[in-house]
């Protein structure tokens, strides 16, 4: 089965670029079958109940439909898919 | 884990119980997993994280491996459970009744309304919906992001209560939470797929949340076809038949939320016991 493949450029969407994503959230707001998950970095935090530093992490990508809003909505183009089979494609509901 | 009231686990009061809480050392539980909580998807377990769950699932072996091994850590009732990964985190969907009762009989104080975290980390979005009680309401408050702005959170029973219903009826799906099993301390308003347990369940199968005590039967007589039950749906279980102009039920489908009724002006939509449904009965 080919899977799909999403990829986010940490240099430019990060905690170490210039944009955050707490404050842009753009392509998770977009992306219809929930695939993108926003979650502190799993490195020690200096207050572990506020950490500082987020990341996007594409978690479900089986459920992505390629429909590429993602990458068209983000400011800094940080993301790259390349669709491939989705899990409705196999079972449709 | 012993059920309570009509063979539901949700109505045994010790599951509320700061008693049971402090026989289980909860609170040092539930501060370890709400702390990490954005992270159990992207965490390592056994060498596998959550990522791209759906098609690890797939391979012939591995995937029955990982079924067995989520499956049994969503369940977990083994002393030495960890919270980084939410053993014994699981629910059920309620109608909003016996979301009601629970709030206004079972739940421990305080109660507080706090922002989904799911929403928050799978959508962007700010909604403050998730209705929390008992030792985690005094957790939920030392994470700033999770507490509303503007409005008031910490309420009192009538409140919880009014805000339950205003929630169903605006379409979203009632759902008690043990953390970790058999302590309860959350009815979430969950929205698909946000939901972690509702895509956990609906996209890949497990049962981090099991069906309702019932179902919703649609009356043929009194349909009128007007089709705005449908769009309540967060299961896909309503369709309308434009041969028949009528509602049809997708009982399998059907997780007994009773969110649909809100929308129907015609009383066609009533949620029945899940043993009394043909096919149904013990299909949680």
């Amino acid at each position: 089965m080919d899977k799909t493949k999403i990829k986010i450029d940490y240099k430019k969407c990060g905690p170490n670029a210039k944009m955050d994503p707490r404050e842009c959230r753009k392509c998770m707001n977009v992306c219809d079958p929930a695939v993108f998950l926003m979650h502190p970095t799993l490195e020690e935090h200096k207050d572990p109940y506020n950490p500082e530093r987020w990341l996007v992490t594409p978690v479900w990508p089986c459920m992505c439909t390629g429909c590429m809003r993602c990458a068209e909505v983000c400011p800094e183009q940080a993301i790259t898919v390349k669709a491939q089979q989705s899990l409705y494609q196999i079972r449709a509901p | 884990m012993k059920h309570g009231a009509g063979g539901k686990w949700y109505m045994n009061a010790r599951n509320y119980s700061y008693e049971l809480a402090d026989e289980y050392n909860m609170q040092a539980y539930l501060e370890e997993q709400w702390k990490n909580m954005e992270t159990l998807f992207i965490r390592k377990i056994m060498g596998f994280s959550s990522i791209g769950l759906g098609y690890k699932m797939q391979m012939p072996l591995v995937g029955r491996f990982l079924r067995w091994a989520a499956e049994r850590q969503i369940h977990s009732e083994k002393p030495g459970r960890n919270p980084v990964r939410a053993d014994g985190h699981f629910g059920q969907v309620i109608p909003l009744e016996d979301a009601q009762h629970i709030i206004g009989n079972l739940a421990a104080e305080p109660i507080i309304k706090n922002y989904c975290v799911c929403r928050w980390m799978q959508r962007g979005v700010k909604d403050a919906v998730c209705i929390n009680f008992g030792c985690l309401s005094q957790i939920i408050p030392k994470l700033t992001r999770y507490i509303p702005v503007d409005q008031k959170w910490q309420l009192d029973r009538e409140e919880a209560i009014a805000a339950l219903e205003e929630q169903n009826k605006r379409g979203y799906v009632a759902s008690v939470w043990f953390q970790p099993v058999p302590y309860i301390n959350a009815i979430c308003s969950c929205e698909s797929p946000e939901c972690g347990g509702l895509r956990l369940r609906n996209d890949f199968g497990l049962r981090t949340v099991y069906k309702g005590e019932y179902v919703v039967t649609a009356d043929r007589d009194k349909c009128q076809g007007c089709k705005s039950c449908v769009r309540m749906c967060q299961f896909g279980a309503l369709r309308y038949l434009p041969s028949i102009k009528k509602v049809i039920v997708n009982h399998d489908k059907c997780f007994g939320c009773g969110v649909c009724r809100h929308a129907c002006n015609h009383d066609a939509l009533t949620l029945v016991p899940r043993e009394s449904v043909p096919g149904q009965a013990g299909k949680f």
